[in-house]
């Protein structure tokens, strides 16, 4: 009796969580949220996909579209805060990595409440596919702040950079770059309906 | 009792040795290396990726900058196939054809309409994504392969798109008039050790 309780202990106390992504550089808590966008590369990939196309349409858009991300992205953690949290994100993530991505390839003037629905669905899934990896409610939800910080500060990095490519050579540059991505999301969506 | 013992040591190590439980498995590194070296380390589609940058530099605009944004996304739909398994005859043959065409088209300095060197590179583009995408290799992560495979595809236009800027120069021209006859020569030996 008193071994079985040991070995349940022993299960208890060496098993390691169920995590939905690995926690980057093995950090917990703010960090590892802030770190969290930038280490899942789905997420990288939607990120430079909405970052260029917002930047690629500057002047022309203003700042309605990061902003309609950052409270789509805050209400997305807010719902996963309430423990919801689909299957589908990951694969909702790189669909919208492929519109972006495709649509700086085509690089054609848009307007911008296109922006603003793009921008809040890249918000919204993003924070549904970034479940916290740690079970105390208290350390996810701090976790969760992380993201949202984190998720936010990449797509406007993003976004700044993006505006600042004035160039002929730089916007070909850019367009190649959203054929990449657009490229690299169809495969990897191609490969998820497989395995 | 000591049934219960050796019982416990058994189960132990499995404790200890256990890993997380991850959704995102494979070596993002690996996974990105092997993707990046594919297109590398086959010198038929090496030499195919150079001829289409060639051949986009020796068109001109737009056909300079249209052929390295459309053809990651056509490579990527040949990926899709090769990846879903869909039966695709005589890729290599394909591939083969592909330098031995496109090798042609920069020798003989060959200015057909857009739309016919687009579809042209297309069909190509088709057989050198199945390509990539059966060779997958069980394991890897999914993204980074990809994004491997499609930023060296691009590497290699842009290395063809900066030799072919020597044609501004008439012996440049003759050089890389010469490099097109050169890679139809190669097409021609890959095609030769097929049969």
């Amino acid at each position: 009796m008193m071994l079985r309780a040991l070995a349940t202990v022993a299960f208890v106390l060496l098993a390691d969580p169920a995590m939905a992504h690995p926690p980057p550089l093995g950090l917990k808590g703010f960090f590892g949220g802030l770190l969290h966008p930038a280490f899942v590369s789905g997420h990288v990939l939607a990120l430079l996909g909405l970052g260029l196309l917002i930047g690629q349409q500057m002047p022309a858009w203003g700042m309605a579209a990061p902003a309609a991300y950052i409270v789509a992205l805050a209400a997305g953690l807010g719902v996963i805060a309430l423990a919801f949290a689909p299957t589908w994100a990951g694969e909702a993530v790189l669909v919208l990595a492929l519109v972006t991505g495709g649509l700086v390839a085509l690089a054609r003037p848009l307007p911008e409440a296109a922006g603003c629905v793009l921008a809040v669905a890249t918000g919204f899934a993003i924070a549904l596919d970034s479940p916290p990896e740690v079970i105390s409610v208290r350390e996810a939800n701090i976790m969760l702040i992380g993201t949202a910080f984190g998720a936010s500060i990449l797509l406007v990095a993003v976004v700044e950079a993006a505006s600042r490519l004035t160039r002929n050579w730089q916007r070909l540059g850019a367009r190649i770059f959203g054929s990449w991505i657009a490229a690299s999301a169809i495969l990897v969506l191609a490969i998820r309906l497989v395995r | 009792m000591t049934r219960y013992v050796i019982r416990l040591f058994a189960v132990l190590p499995c404790l200890l040795m256990a890993s997380d439980a991850l959704a995102h498995t494979g070596d993002v590194t690996g996974g990105f290396a092997s993707g990046f070296a594919h297109p590398l380390l086959g010198p038929d589609h090496v030499v195919a990726m150079v001829a289409v940058g060639l051949w986009g530099a020796f068109l001109g605009p737009p056909a300079i900058y249209l052929l390295p944004v459309v053809f990651p996304l056509v490579m990527a739909a040949g990926g899709v196939l090769g990846i879903l398994g869909v039966p695709l005859p005589f890729t290599e043959v394909g591939i083969a054809l592909s330098a031995i065409v496109l090798g042609l088209m920069v020798a003989m300095a060959a200015r057909p309409p857009l739309w016919i060197a687009a579809l042209l590179v297309g069909v190509f583009a088709i057989f050198h994504g199945y390509a990539h995408g059966a060779e997958l290799p069980p394991g890897a992560d999914a993204l980074a392969y990809s994004a491997g495979f499609v930023m060296a595809t691009g590497a290699l236009h842009l290395a063809g798109i900066a030799f072919g800027l020597l044609a501004r120069w008439p012996a440049g021209r003759i050089a890389v008039r010469a490099a097109g006859g050169l890679i139809a020569v190669a097409g021609v030996v890959f095609l030769g050790r097929l049969a």
